[in-house]
């Protein structure tokens, strides 16, 4: 049978485009599967030219600034555990956020989660690190001299401790009985560590080129990024999103993609689902412009983008989920509390 | 005035020019065969800062120091103390650096706010003045490089201010 050249032609451009209507549809399923799974909060270059805070739904619809301040950059928001209020930084404008010293760096600011009632938390430089306690009561900060907790309406310090080389990103479990940081290990920077609170014994969770951890809802694991040793990159490497159990027994590759830097992890707070950043630039991209933001189902874990043919040889079972592609952003939070904000 | 003599007048001016500079470069170069100027590396900075301060001569450097563009770090150093100022602080000590591939007067940042000195460049062999603190893990805010790791107990300084010393 002869088969008409045209038609042969519109068969291959069919079948080509198939593999994404396919990807578009996963795509949208995890979208619609996400949208009303609470608020998302995240710091973004805005149309101001300043770093603002904006708010949107999990599928980043509703999105909008809250702060729209010309004359400031603000960055880093994380929601109290009820969300009824955030903290936040507030930076000199024109002030580089840098992705690894922002927790030094401006004003601490707690506000109500639309934004209102702002108001500043000691001075510049002051609460550094800052972050919840449970209860939305107290703040834990990370200072040369150790850990601090304090009470934020009196500003009284409750309780101090050493930090045992833990030097920057200081989050406590949703329990409260734990901290994670990234920390010197045995004469090595950069591993992610948990230190027990009570007693501020600390052990490395994940060694060798790892920060930015941060908590599962279950206070049991953490998510981090990891770069390990890779020849892609000309040697450099990728930095892949990983999970692990507090003891560093479990240690789990969750994604990666050899064109990108992936950072921002965050656990949804049914545990379900994972909010990250792709940056092609290692960092972050707080120097510049911040980097896409996407979420992805635990369920598809591992999933690796792009091509990364080293990563696909390493974890040759990888499921390549559907990730949700969002607006640029950085250090991204999530609540499921629905905030009263209307659409 | 013709051109032939307008061209000598010229080639005049540009042999006498080239005399002079010659000379002043020869006195400029003999002023440097006379070595750098000695300094003990003293400064209002280096004897107030810190609560250690001592004359050590930088004995070794492990390894090679990473890139500084995007990480910040203290690498962890050897030196060998000369000469106590104020302090306690003998025999070889361990010394972390902090982001040791910049000048030290312009190392400073939010980690480390206080830290400074006229050195430019870590050299083995190289003399300097040195105000610490100690241990390292109560004032250095920032990853540790420590390549001596395991291998001794002894405490690791933090080096606050770094002044060179010509002997």
């Amino acid at each position: 049978m002869k088969i008409p050249v045209h038609s042969f032609m519109l068969a291959c451009a069919l079948l080509s485009i198939a593999p994404s209507i396919v990807a578009d549809e996963k795509t949208d399923a995890l979208s619609s599967e996400v949208a009303a799974k609470g608020w998302l909060i995240y710091s973004a270059r805005s149309d101001n030219g300043t770093w603002d805070l904006f708010l949107s739904r999990p599928d980043g619809s509703a999105a909008r600034n809250l702060t729209n301040t010309a004359d400031y950059e603000e960055a880093a928001p994380r929601f109290s555990p009820d969300a009824a209020q955030i903290l936040y930084r507030r930076l000199t404008k024109g002030e580089t956020i840098n992705h690894d010293q922002w927790g030094f760096s401006g004003q601490l600011l707690i506000a109500k989660p639309d934004g209102t009632d702002a108001r500043t938390v000691g001075e510049e430089g002051e609460y550094p690190w800052a972050s919840w306690m449970p209860g939305g009561k107290q703040v834990v900060c990370l200072e040369k001299k150790g850990i601090k907790i304090v009470e934020l309406a009196t500003g009284t310090v409750t309780k101090q401790m050493p930090r045992n080389g833990i030097y920057q990103q200081l989050f406590v479990s949703p329990d409260g009985k734990w901290f994670c940081g990234t920390g010197n290990v045995k004469g090595a920077a950069w591993n992610v560590v948990r230190m027990y609170a009570e007693t501020g014994e600390v052990n490395p969770v994940h060694e060798f080129q790892s920060c930015t951890p941060d908590w599962f809802p279950d206070s049991q694991r953490l998510i981090y990024s990891s770069r390990p040793e890779q020849k892609n990159n000309g040697g450099y490497g990728c930095t892949q999103l990983w999970i692990n159990v507090g003891d560093g027994s479990m240690p789990e590759f969750i994604y990666g993609d050899e064109s990108f830097h992936i950072y921002g992890g965050k656990v949804s707070p049914d545990g379900n689902y994972v909010l990250f950043t792709k940056c092609p630039k290692d960092g972050g991209g707080s120097e510049q412009n911040g980097a896409p933001m996407y979420v992805m189902r635990l369920a598809d874990v591992p999933s690796i983008g792009g091509d990364s043919p080293e990563l696909r040889a390493l974890h040759p079972n990888t499921k390549d989920g559907p990730i949700l592609e969002l607006a640029m952003g950085w250090e991204p939070d999530w609540t499921s509390t629905e905030l009263g904000i209307e659409k | 005035m013709n051109l032939f003599v307008k061209l000598k007048t010229g080639l005049l001016s540009f042999v006498s020019f080239m005399s002079f500079s010659s000379f002043s470069c020869c006195l400029l170069c003999c002023a440097g065969c006379a070595g750098p100027q000695l300094t003990d590396g003293a400064d209002e900075h280096v004897a107030t800062v810190g609560s250690v301060e001592v004359t050590a001569k930088l004995v070794d450097i492990p390894g090679e120091f990473p890139p500084n563009d995007l990480y910040d770090y203290a690498y962890v150093l050897k030196y060998e103390v000369q000469t106590t100022h104020r302090g306690q602080a003998a025999g070889a000590i361990l010394v972390g650096q902090y982001n040791p591939l910049k000048p030290r007067n312009e190392a400073a940042d939010k980690r480390a706010e206080d830290i400074g000195g006229n050195v430019t460049e870590f050299r083995v062999g190289d003399v300097h003045r040195l105000a610490l603190e100690v241990p390292i893990d109560e004032y250095c805010m920032a990853g540790i490089i420590n390549k001596y790791a395991g291998q001794t107990d002894a405490p690791i300084y933090w080096a606050v201010w770094t002044n060179k010393v010509v002997q």
